[in-house]
């Protein structure tokens, strides 16, 4: 705080609070409703500043305290606020909003330091609670914030005389526990949920598990993270970033759906197959290793470089080649996948008629092309798909992100004979059908291609990323076919950001995007350096979990051990004797640090304690035969004993009169400290100086 | 269990207790980290830990904070019955301690020691006449959070003194009498000290001279009086309250007086000694068994 704080937190009965303190809790509700403002309505904040009001006004014009109806009608209007807003309690964003409500609501009724405290706790949760939200790292800095804050209050309430001190007392509350927060956060053991409690709902966005030539480019419009994958081993060049997420079999004659078992009414486990690792038969070896950041979504998907092979959590493997997670996300979440890197090697259970279904009739051209080119190249299969591709390589055909609206019910027909112009969907689609309508069994897969390769080897794949490609059942294996590599090569190699015709549609809906000043390079340095920071977060802080644990702890466990083998490396020789010398050494290192200890703990209290030194000495003299007599006071000993001790004599002496001084006058702390050090050395010299062969006193 | 004033305060005569809201913030704690572990929300666990450590290095410095720390009283100059005793607390503590409290039965009072050293004033209630002990006192701290308190007590030796209360309808009867033998025998002026009778101060020369005197006199002028015990009426305790009025008034008047109780005689005198004494044997008279200052409230 800038200025000191002159009135005191609590007024002078020590119960009723003033309004400075009042002032500090408002201040830190404010940060804590700070964190929850970007996924709360707004009004919230409103609630806050009437309360403000209300408690400021009565403060200033001594009003009466809030009654009971006053507050119970707050409650009551945040009640019906939270369910005009949500139309129902039983949401977690409504109950969010209900517990900052009260948090805000309680400072009606906040007199006392008790009333003040509670008010604290209850930030403290709320506080907790927007983590529900995000964990990133504003968030996280803006909790620190209101942790401060909130602690600073509570010094302030145990009676801090000023917001300094208060500061002060606080900084080194929070930075003396920091050690031992990360050592807990390392080492406690995690988890899973105890029970099940409401999840906060995510909207689904994103890919769509269906698609239709003709919508509109939704995907590339948005900038918005899918995710983040890092690789361990080799990193997939630009034109074998094809990630699978869904399969597109189910064909109407305008738009292509997934084949789940529950649309076509089959048992749950006839498509899907739960576990670890992949229960269809292998296609490949395993090439490469994924490390996937997910975003949060209400679909289980999960993206795969060609077809999945195994995991380390439980998966749902599905019987075309794609993967689900058991539950949606909440959260972002650690994944780890390996995967072939080729479409899938197995026939999928729905066979070959399923995967060769057209419609019965519509899109005639089509098929009379269809028909005509098959014939062409002979009945010989791949020569019919490269026509097909090098049909759409040529003239008129252009890629675009905004072709015109295709309206007809035969969209395939009027696409490849009128409009000629599309993305990704477009051709996919009219290639799967193509190659349907040859008798070849075809699927769309839906997915992302490419992602943003950041400095630090991890990739971003973002909303834009999204494609759609064919695959084509051949030579006893699926194979990929993309017709966006025959028209618009550079959407492969570079992104989706390179293409140029109807480029405008590119992030339109992303506003203030840096991605848009990629051309700019400080700008884009900056970018890439907060997103690595940024997922460096992610990735080792809030992807903490069991098995990030386990694995440091066994890392730990192995330097310890490491240690120990120089330790014993380090041994002359081995064997017994070995054994037998370095047990020797570290008994030896054991007493000798034991020993070092005892005497550094007696010198120390010697130091502290006069009597005790001028004790030890006495019976040092005793043992020399100079013992004092009986009911002699030990300063009187040692200046009886000064009489004969020839040059220790002045030292004894000394030492009786340091010791009655210590003893009996009035010193400042500082005077007491230099007579014990000059006593230590008085001490020192009589034993040095006492003549040794004296005979009995 | 409780030390003495003047020593340092020793780590085995040091409690930490935990309060209320030390309580409350062992739930909040727990509950964070139920939030953390069915959410598997890392920065909740962050925070849990992190409230959770706070609390422990709360503890050490409500510790820090009285540990070492060296009472000694200063006892109040006079208390009469039925008023407050005002008990001076010095306490010394090296370093800079915040928010201590003293606590006795019927009192307590809060000091910081920015600069090390400070005192507190506990007004201890004194409903009766005697020579109570020093009631069992209780130095507390809840610094800086208020999750825990550290308690140490401290027990002294000595014993309050409380004075009878001077009953207030008490007129000492001589009064009349003595004060036409002041004015004649005036001798002359001497330099007025300290402790001088506002009476006999010689306010004119004063305005004057500027020279603050007073009034001497060769014979002595004051009465010469005797203040017993069996001249008085009613109950014990309310003959020494009429003769603590009395002491009071005759103090104040600059007479000479002796007093007589049964059992004990203190020979006339006069001025601040003669006072002193004279309270203190009206305080010390046996017969009625003082308690504690505390006791009554």
């Amino acid at each position: 705080m800038r200025r000191r704080q002159a009135t005191p937190a609590v007024l002078a009965d020590g119960r009723a609070l003033g309004a400075a303190m009042l002032r500090r809790l408002f201040i830190g509700q404010c940060l804590v409703l700070a964190l929850h403002l970007a996924f709360m309505p707004a009004w919230l904040a409103g609630l806050a500043a009437l309360v403000a009001g209300y408690r400021a006004l009565q403060l200033r014009r001594r009003l009466p305290r809030a009654g009971v109806v006053l507050r119970l009608a707050g409650v009551a209007a945040l009640t019906a606020g939270l369910w005009l807003q949500y139309g129902t309690l039983g949401r977690m964003e409504a109950m969010i909003g209900l517990l900052l409500g009260v948090y805000l609501l309680k400072l009606l009724e906040t007199h006392t330091r008790r009333d003040a405290r509670v008010v604290v706790l209850i930030g403290l949760v709320a506080t907790t609670v927007a983590f529900l939200h995000d964990q990133g790292i504003p968030v996280a800095l803006g909790a620190l914030l209101a942790v401060a804050w909130l602690l600073h209050s509570l010094v302030c309430l145990a009676g801090a005389s000023d917001a300094r001190l208060a500061w002060r007392e606080s900084a080194w509350l929070l930075g003396l526990s920091a050690p031992l927060m990360v050592l807990l956060f390392l080492a406690f053991p995690r988890f899973g949920p105890l029970w099940n409690l409401p999840q906060a709902e995510r909207a689904a966005t994103g890919l769509s598990d269906e698609i239709a030539p003709g919508d509109i480019a939704e995907l590339s419009r948005s900038d918005r993270r899918a995710f983040r994958a890092r690789f361990l081993g080799d990193a997939p060049a630009p034109a074998e970033r094809y990630w699978r997420v869904y399969t597109l079999s189910d064909f109407d004659g305008e738009r292509w759906r997934r084949a789940t078992a529950a649309r076509l009414g089959l048992g749950r486990g006839a498509l899907a197959a739960e576990g670890r690792r992949s229960p269809w038969p292998p296609s490949g070896e395993p090439r490469f290793e994924a490390e996937l950041l997910l975003e949060p979504d209400s679909r289980p998907w999960r993206p795969s470089l060609g077809a999945p092979l195994a995991s380390d959590e439980r998966l749902r493997w599905l019987a075309d080649g794609t993967v689900e997670g058991l539950s949606p996300l909440a959260s972002r979440s650690l994944l780890r996948l390996s995967s072939s890197g080729q479409a899938p090697g197995w026939p999928d259970p729905l066979g070959a008629r399923w995967h060769t279904r057209l419609p019965e009739e519509g899109n005639p051209r089509s098929r009379a092309l269809a028909e005509r080119l098959w014939r062409e190249t002979g009945g010989a299969p791949r020569a019919y798909l490269e026509a097909l591709m090098a049909r759409f390589g040529e003239a008129p055909f252009r890629y675009t992100l905004t072709p015109p609206r295709l309206t007809s019910r035969d969209r395939v027909d009027e696409f490849l004979f009128e409009s000629r112009a599309g993305y990704c969907t477009h051709y996919a689609s009219a290639m799967a059908v193509l190659a349907r309508a040859a008798g070849l069994p075809a699927r769309i897969v839906a997915g992302f291609l490419g992602g943003e390769r950041h400095p630090d080897g991890h990739f971003t794949v973002r909303d834009y990323d999204a494609h759609a490609w064919v695959e084509v059942w051949l030579d006893g294996g699926w194979q990929r076919l993309d017709p966006t590599a025959a028209i618009a090569p550079e959407r492969i190699e570079q992104g989706a950001g390179a293409i140029e015709d109807g480029g405008e549609a590119f992030l339109a809906d992303s506003g203030f995007s840096p991605l848009r000043m990629r051309e700019i390079g400080w700008v884009n340095r900056l970018r890439l350096g907060w997103e690595r920071m940024e997922y460096r977060w992610q990735r080792e802080v809030i992807g903490y979990r069991d098995q990030a644990r386990t694995a440091l702890m066994a890392r730990l466990v192995e330097r310890l051990h490491a240690f120990w083998e120089t330790l014993l490396g380090a041994l002359p020789g081995r064997g017994p004797l070995g054994w037998l010398a370095g047990l020797a050494i570290a008994a030896g290192l054991l007493a000798g640090l034991g020993g070092g200890l005892a005497l550094a703990w007696r010198a120390r209290r010697e130091g502290r304690d006069e009597a005790l030194r001028i004790r030890r000495l006495q019976a040092w003299l005793a043992r020399r035969g100079l013992p004092p007599r009986e009911g002699e006071s030990p300063a009187a000993h040692l200046r009886r004993l000064a009489e004969a001790a020839g040059p220790a004599g002045p030292a004894l002496r000394d030492c009786a009169h340091q010791l009655e001084r210590l003893r009996y006058a009035p010193l400042a702390a500082a005077e007491r400290r230099e007579r014990r050090r000059v006593l230590g050395r008085r001490v020192a010299e009589v034993r040095r100086r006492l003549p040794r062969h004296r005979a009995g006193g | 269990m409780a030390i003495a004033p003047g020593t340092p305060l020793p780590q085995r005569r040091l409690f930490l207790l935990p309060t209320r809201f030390g309580l409350g913030w062992a739930v909040l704690v727990l509950l964070l980290l139920l939030f953390g572990i069915n959410y598997q929300n890392s920065l909740a666990f962050a925070l849990a830990f992190w409230l959770f450590a706070v609390a422990v290095v709360a503890l050490l410095r409500t510790w820090r904070n009285l540990l070492g720390l060296r009472a000694t009283l200063r006892l109040p100059a006079e208390t009469f019955a039925g008023g407050e005793a005002r008990l001076g607390v010095t306490l010394e503590g090296g370093r800079p301690r915040h928010v201590v409290e003293v606590h006795a039965p019927g009192a307590s009072a809060s000091v910081s020691l920015p600069e090390g050293r400070g005192e507190a004033f506990l007004s201890l209630p004194a409903p009766r006449r005697g020579e109570p002990p020093l009631p069992l006192l209780r130095l507390e701290s809840a610094w800086p959070l208020g999750l825990v308190r550290a308690v140490a007590w401290l027990e002294a030796d000595e014993r309050l003194l409380v004075y009878p209360r001077p009953r207030p309808d008490e007129l000492p009867e001589h009064r009349l009498a003595g004060a036409g033998l002041e004015a004649t025998d005036f001798a002359g002026l001497r330099r007025a000290e300290p402790g001088d009778s506002p009476a006999r101060l010689a306010w004119k020369q004063w305005s004057r001279t500027g020279v603050l005197a007073a009034k001497a006199f060769s014979v002595p002028p004051r009465q010469q009086l005797w203040l017993d015990y069996d001249a008085c009426r009613g109950d014990p305790e309310t003959r020494l309250s009429t003769l603590c009025a009395r002491v009071l008034a005759h103090h104040q008047a600059g007479d000479r007086y002796g007093l007589r109780l049964p059992g004990l005689t203190l020979p006339q005198g006069e001025g601040a000694a003669q006072r002193r004494e004279a309270l203190a044997a009206l305080a010390r008279f046996p017969g009625h068994p003082a308690e504690g200052p505390g006791a009554a409230s």
